[in-house]
């Protein structure tokens, strides 16, 4: 029984490692994000994101301030893909390594279970990729995001579609039934409604779902294009279940996880003709004096650095960086910050307007949006030649849009 | 909407063709040394991946590569053994969920190992027969057969028989079968149960690998696919009842129907709660499986 | 097993206790308070887990069910209906007994892995009707009203983690209740011979297993402030549970209690400070695991209890003799 008490006893005192903070010459940034767990793939793309904010400020000697430059150190929390860890993990962050700022999760459950504990602290977090809307109606006085929601760009993508010739006519449109996912469909349905789309089908499934039955239902219906809101590999076994039935629908829409290298790496040649939404791609014309010039060399350098061509998930992770160096810059406020600093940054971060080379960032301050970024248009992208290419809105497009989609057989 | 009962039909069946080859391994470790192991999807994607950078290096048909992974990690699988069976065999202890724990176990370190060496991303395995369809167009009545799945179909069918065929006519079968009813009588009367138990092991493992190169070439591969083929086998061997092989079939091809039916003819969203509803009711009417035959 | 000298026993437990209600006193940070609670809550569901689990031998893959059930059940009180928190505890422990109540009749008369899997699937139903309805607000999940203080929620699991404790303590290894639990594992046919009813002890362990369950998802929602589908009603509650329950050791509850915070302990300190290492994690945990219950198939507080037992036999040799 004594090595009972004994024992608790060594786990209690393990529990709680002793810390140590005071006068330092560096900032020291948080970082939650889902490492590992189911949304791990995000998670990384948001670390590597960040990591690339971070080598890059110190490989300039840091973040200067009246003069003096201050190197930027990252502390790493793993959310695990749940919320209570991400709240653990803010807690930690917080109160024992007390970081001045946090860069935050890729998901928007993460980030509604961190937001609180930081509210609680006051400490600002920028989000560096969660796109679902439901971050931002709940208002938290803390928390930005530099990628805008996706009822904020879903429409953009549809915009395209909807000014091709042929104009497409009739649509199915379905969702995987997740958060980011549902309200993708459910922006899609709306988008397609305003635009004079009738929308055939409108249908939100199990995540992971095979959707093989489903396809072939749709496929009776012949509509004019397909959305699809999903991840990652939801998007490869769709278009994958689309060529085993032989279907070819005249456009094929999803959003996010076209643009990531594995998409187009996994299906080769079906992945072509594939459209998407985005706002931020490699060859985007952007001009900005902050770290990186515009986006084609930012996009070289991370393919420098991480062998692969980044999107932007990764490109937003960084300007969350890039947004508060700027506003730190503004206020002249070196580390670590006290209360009365992190209060004016946010004050900063709210009259934050800047251009960097992932384009504008500036925050609403009302609204549905509240405090995410609307700097920024939407883009639609479309797989040509195994690049992700621009093709709409005008403005923006390097390239037509190739319509209608060429049957899997022909190509 | 009458028109689409024979695609309904066929989409059920080609689900239930994948699921059976996702199960009927697991089936067999599950009825003869009585394993439940929870490390089954985890084989499945060690197996996709090794396909997949086997195609990558050689480029050819990834098919080709079948017996490659099924010796390969039959291989793994007959090493692996002598420890699980040491585990499963403790006097102390409930032996059954100590391995279950274990494979719990074993499941982390090969999703860790995946991770680490295979990283986050979605892949695919490119195969030839993902290309086609049969189609049948007459007026507004449409029926179509991908070929990958049909592929897929007879592969699961090929294997079920040879099992079967394994089990029932051959010496080793019966060796097998004595083990599955009696491990100690088996030993008496000549049966080296290590030996036999490390040769189903070895069968089972080699199986769910090879299953794995199929998956990836229908669906997508990533280091994170395991659990979700871990909880679709148990689902199905279960249904099936434990251990009995023949069962397999049908249960694989009921859970692929309700999901056809429902994904065609209901609302789409409904799937997996029916999915999930309609095994526990059947498992309260029918206590050991569809069949009443399992242990 | 396990029952020594009451008195002793009662003792230690005070003393644990009284550890316990000091530790903010000890540890003024928050962050530790977290951890500490959700230790605790790790504590209360492997030992819930365990009274269906170990005690009556039902393997339960669904217990993450009846965490999820109550902590939906307090979200929707305090969202939709507009409750204070505490009066909505009691109805999330009632709700997930309630649901045990019920389907206990019918499900436990299954065996072995069909009790498992049956509940699993239970489970996953559960999981996807959350996705599937307006009131617990889809795949969006839920967000409560934030109380951010760290010793309430810290006090409110111990005192409702111990008082299970000590409840179950009494019910499992000193009254009656637990000899027939433990009749029925052992020899089910056997106990019906005895005069027992089989299916009325099970059911009523069942909602013993349940409530305590359904209680910790009430004070988890408000904790942590957000829920949604996967993170109260995922495979990962039960998983834990289990593995949990199995390393400490079935059939007891300090088992449980101890594999509960060695697992827990492990992995937040792990993944706390070195981050960097996620993936590495996975695979220290999956070698840790593997290789304790290949060592010790008792589990670590069997594996004491049995080296006691057999020093206090020899003991009694040596006076014989």
């Amino acid at each position: 029984m004594k090595r009972n008490i004994f024992f608790v006893f060594v786990v209690a005192l393990l529990l709680v490692l002793p810390q140590f903070a005071g006068a330092r010459d560096f900032f020291k940034v948080g970082v939650i994000t889902s490492l590992s767990g189911p949304l791990a793939t995000g998670g990384n793309v948001t670390k590597y994101g960040y990591d690339m904010w971070a080598n890059t400020v110190n490989s300039h000697g840091g973040i200067e301030i009246q003069g003096k430059k201050y190197k930027v150190q990252l502390f790493y929390s793993d959310a695990q893909s749940e919320p209570s860890q991400a709240a653990s993990g803010a807690e930690r962050l917080a109160t024992q390594e007390k970081v001045d700022f946090v860069l935050g999760p890729y998901s928007s459950g993460a980030t509604l279970g961190a937001a609180p504990v930081l509210e609680k602290y006051k400490i600002p977090m920028i989000t560096g990729s969660a796109e679902s809307p439901l971050i931002w109606k709940q208002k938290f006085y803390y928390t930005f995001g530099t990628i805008p929601p996706v009822n904020f760009t879903g429409a953009g993508a549809i915009k395209t579609l909807a000014q091709l010739k042929p104009a497409p006519k009739k649509a199915v449109i379905l969702g995987s039934n997740d958060a980011f996912s549902k309200s993708t469909a459910e922006t899609f349905k709306e988008a397609s409604e305003k635009a004079g789309i009738k929308v055939l089908k409108f249908s939100i499934v199990p995540q992971g779902q095979d959707l093989t039955p489903f396809m072939s239902a749709v496929k009776v219906l012949r509509p004019d294009f397909i959305g699809f809101g999903g991840h990652d590999d939801e998007l490869i076994n769709l278009v994958k279940a689309l060529h085993q039935i032989d279907y070819t629908p005249k456009a094929l829409l999803m959003h996010y996880g076209v643009t990531e290298p594995a998409f187009i790496e996994a299906l080769g040649k079906d992945a072509e003709y594939v459209f998407g939404g985005s706002v931020w791609t490699g060859s985007l014309h952007t001009k900005s004096d902050i770290l990186w010039k515009d986006a084609k060399s930012y996009f070289e350098d991370a393919r420098k650095a991480f062998g692969i061509d980044v999107d932007y998930t990764h490109a937003g992770s960084t300007a969350a960086g890039i947004a508060f160096q700027a506003a730190l810059q503004k206020i002249n406020a070196a580390p670590p910050l006290k209360m009365e600093a992190r209060e004016a940054l946010i004050k900063a971060l709210e009259d934050l307007d800047i251009t960097t080379f992932y384009g504008r960032v500036n925050f609403a301050t009302e609204g549905q949006f509240y405090h995410a970024n609307v700097g920024l248009d939407p883009l639609t992208i479309q797989i040509q030649n195994g690049k992700v290419t621009l093709v709409g809105p005008e403005n923006y497009a390097e390239a037509k849009p190739w319509y209608p989609m060429k049957p899997w057989k022909e190509r | 909407m009458l028109l689409l009962l024979p695609q309904a039909l066929v989409d059920g069946i080609l689900i239930g063709g994948v699921f059976i080859t996702i199960a009927i391994g697991f089936s067999l470790a599950f009825g003869v040394m009585h394993i439940i192991d929870l490390a089954v999807g985890e084989w499945i994607m060690l197996g996709a991946f090794l396909g997949f950078y086997l195609t990558q290096w050689t480029n050819i048909e990834p098919l080709l590569f079948l017996p490659v992974v099924f010796a390969a990690f039959g291989i793994i699988g007959y090493f692996l053994q002598p420890v699980i069976f040491r585990v499963i065999s403790g006097i102390k202890g409930d032996p059954v969920l100590m391995g279950l724990v274990f494979t719990f176990g074993l499941a982390l370190i090969f999703k860790g190992t995946g991770l680490t060496i295979f990283g986050f991303y979605s892949h695919s395995i490119p195969s030839v027969f993902s290309a086609g369809s049969i189609s049948i167009e007459i007026g507004n009545f449409y029926l179509t057969i991908p070929i990958m799945r049909f592929v897929g179909l007879a592969y699961a069918i090929i294997i079920t028989i040879m099992l079967q065929y394994l089990l029932k006519k051959s010496n080793f079968g019966l060796a097998v079968r004595a083990l599955a009813q009696n491990r100690e009588a088996s030993g008496l009367m000549g049966i080296n149960p290590k030996k036999t138990s490390s040769y189903v092991y070895a069968i089972y493992v080699g199986i769910s690998a090879m299953t794995g190169v199929l998956i990836g070439s229908i669906f997508s591969l990533s280091a994170q696919m395991g659990a979700r083929y871990t909880a679709l086998s148990f689902f199905v061997v279960v249904l099936a009842g434990m251990g009995y092989l023949a069962g397999v079939p049908w249960a694989a091809f009921l859970l692929g129907l309700i999901q056809s039916f429902f994904l065609i003819y209901f609302n789409p969203g409904y799937t997996l709660i029916a999915v999930f509803s309609i095994l526990y009711v059947v498992l309260l009417i029918s206590p050991k499986g569809l069949f009443g035959r399992g242990w | 097993m396990g029952t020594y000298i009451k008195g002793s026993t009662i003792k230690l437990f005070a003393l644990i206790f009284v550890a316990l209600l000091l530790l903010p006193l000890i540890f003024r940070n928050p962050f530790s308070l977290r951890i500490a609670t959700e230790a605790l809550m790790w504590i209360g569901l492997a030992i819930s887990w365990d009274v269906i689990g170990g005690y009556t031998g039902r393997v339960n893959f669904g217990h993450g069910a009846f965490f999820g059930i109550g902590a939906y059940i307090t979200a929707i009180l305090m969202m939709n209906w507009g409750w204070a928190f505490l009066p909505t505890l009691p109805l999330a422990g009632f709700g997930a007994g309630l649901v045990a109540f019920i389907i206990g009749f019918p499900t436990l008369r299954l065996m072995g892995a069909y009790f498992a899997i049956a509940m699993w699937s239970l489970a996953l139903a559960f999981q996807q009707l959350a996705l599937l309805m307006n009131i617990t607000g889809g795949p969006d999940g839920m967000r409560l009203p934030t109380f951010l203080n760290p010793e309430f929620f810290f006090y409110l699991m111990l005192v409702m983690v111990m008082g299970t404790f000590v409840l179950l303590w009494y019910l499992m290894e000193c009254a009656s209740f637990g000899f027939k639990v433990r009749s029925i594992r052992e020899d089910e046919s056997g106990a019906m011979a005895l005069g027992l009813n089989p299916t009325r002890i099970k059911i009523q362990a069942f909602v013993l297993s349940a409530v305590p369950a359904g209680l910790i998802g009430g004070i988890y929602a408000y904790w942590v402030s957000y829920i949604d589908p996967p993170s109260v009603f995922g495979d990962i509650i039960t998983d834990q549970a289990i593995v949990m329950t199995i390393l400490g050791g079935m059939g007891t509850l300090i088992g449980p209690a101890i594999g509960a915070v060695i697992l827990f302990a492990f992995k937040t300190v792990f993944w706390a400070y070195l981050s960097d290492y996620q993936v590495l994690y996975l695979i220290i945990l999956g070698v840790v695991i593997a290789l304790t219950v290949f060592f010790l198939p008792n589990g670590v507080w069997g594996t004491i209890n049995s080296y006691l037992d057999h020093r206090k036999s020899k003991k009694n040799d040596s006076l014989i003799s």
